[in-house]
């Protein structure tokens, strides 16, 4: 993001919104005050310009090259990814389950996702999460396009270019067998703590034929804690989605 | 009973690759059964959420690649909702978020067996960097992070001010979230909370 420093007439009404802190004044040779983004730290969520409150239309979204791109389309919903048409993220998850059945039984899927809640992330520290992870040799998800982003899925080493993109958050998701949940995790806990930002861990599973949910039976006999709060994909969806042949 | 129980999102989509063409008819309909019940909000992911863009704008531009959701404070009409979209067999993908307890008290009702869950495990990292905790369960509403923390400090001074009311404030801190999931009458409960035991200085 951009602030046109002959229009903005410094009112500081953007700021409050940038969700990272990025927006400051600033005064021109002439001393005129105007804000300025600092666009190093910028994650081109476009927040401020959806606001919709500044006076002046000085706001303004400039055209972005690879890999600067990277920063709007993971940090904008209202952004596309090319590679899995998914706004947002970019990735289904458990969402479509019920279809897709990304997640079968017996396996469970497990993420962290950098940057959330409200922090952002330097893409070097996904790196370091899909490199504490490789070797435990988990999968990691195709149909995300952080995934895309690799060199190497087989040493969690990304892309040399990419690394210093800023985004507001990405999701690092792998599948794995349910007995390796715990394995995972010590070793999510132990990169955690080489990295300059957060991650948050999300942990998805089918639920049985019974309703249980072995995941959860898992962090239950490992005394590890997790949320009462989530998320339910309710299992409604199928092929014949109403009105398709319309 | 804490908001957290006061906080329902419902949502679908269709999965692309699988049953995504022509979608949207089924997407439509799915809000059109949750404006049935008393939402405090809704939105598409592709167009926006309903207090920044209006609830016309939603409906008219749901697309195949659209996530469409609804946010309840009971789960009353959560349990109609449900009733209806399991009726009405629309075959797109639904997901709810919540108190997991909850919700499958919600679909037992329904007879519906929940297919997957999805949980938290927690932040770890820096999260020395990370605002307050009473500010994060407000921020963290918009599962996006598009409400800043900043925001809602300036809507806390505003209400101490005087110049908007609380629930003005929780309604304005809505308008980021593009998917319609931030639940303004939860924020707003958090806020009326928060302005009374904290001391708010611009400086
Ligand atoms: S685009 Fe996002 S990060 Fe950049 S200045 Fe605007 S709100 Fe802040
Ligand atoms: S709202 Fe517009 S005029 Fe006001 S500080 Fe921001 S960019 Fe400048």
């Amino acid at each position: 993001m951009r602030i046109d420093a002959s229009k903005c007439i410094g009112c500081g009404q953007c700021r409050p919104f940038c969700i990272m802190q990025v927006i400051d004044f600033t005064r021109s040779e002439k001393g005129k005050v105007h804000c300025v983004v600092n666009e190093d730290e910028c994650v081109d969520c476009e927040i401020c310009y959806r606001a919709k409150v500044c006076p002046v239309d000085a706001l303004k979204q400039p055209e972005t090259q690879w890999p600067r791109s990277i920063r709007g389309t993971f940090s904008n919903p209202l952004a596309i990814h090319k590679e899995t048409k998914v706004p947002g993220r970019g990735t289904e998850e458990m969402k479509t389950n019920d279809i897709t059945n990304r997640y079968e039984r017996g396996f469970a899927g497990m993420s962290a996702e950098l940057g959330r809640p409200g922090i952002g992330a330097r893409l070097r520290d996904a790196e370091k999460v899909f490199m504490a992870l490789a070797p435990l040799g988990v999968e990691f998800e195709p149909q995300n396009p952080l995934t895309n982003l690799l060199e190497d899925p087989k040493t969690g080493k990304m892309k040399e270019e990419v690394l210093n993109e800023k985004v507001l958050s990405c999701i690092v998701e792998t599948i794995i067998p349910l007995d390796r949940i715990l394995e995972v995790l010590d070793a999510m806990e132990k990169v955690a703590k080489t990295i300059d930002s957060v991650f948050s861990i999300d942990l998805v599973c089918r639920a049985d034929e019974d309703l249980s949910v072995p995941s959860l039976k898992v962090m239950e006999a490992g005394h590890r804690w997790y949320t009462r709060n989530g998320k339910t994909n309710i299992g409604l969806g199928h092929l014949n989605v109403k009105g398709a042949d319309r | 009973m804490d908001s957290l129980s006061r906080d329902y999102v419902i949502f679908a989509m269709s999965a692309k690759g699988f049953n995504s063409e022509n979608s949207r008819y089924a997407l439509t309909e799915f809000l059109k059964i949750v404006d049935k019940y008393h939402w405090v909000n809704m939105g598409d992911m592709k167009t926006g959420g309903y207090y920044l863009v209006g609830k016309e704008a939603i409906m008219e531009g749901v697309q195949d690649t659209s996530i469409v959701h609804g946010v309840f404070t009971s789960k009353e009409d959560l349990r109609g909702a449900v009733r209806e979209l399991k009726a009405a067999d629309l075959g797109v993908s639904i997901t709810i978020s919540g108190i997991l307890d909850n919700v499958n008290e919600v679909l037992l009702d329904n007879n519906i067996k929940r297919h997957t869950v999805e949980v938290s495990l927690g932040v770890r990292g820096r999260t020395d960097r990370l605002p307050e905790e009473e500010l994060l369960e407000v921020t963290t509403m918009c599962g996006h992070g598009m409400v800043s923390q900043t925001f809602v400090r300036q809507m806390l001074i505003d209400i101490k001010k005087g110049k908007r009311t609380p629930e003005e404030a929780a309604n304005y801190l809505a308008t980021p979230c593009v998917c319609g999931v931030f639940n303004p009458r939860r924020a707003q409960e958090l806020l009326e909370e928060l302005v009374d035991v904290w001391c708010m200085d611009e400086n």
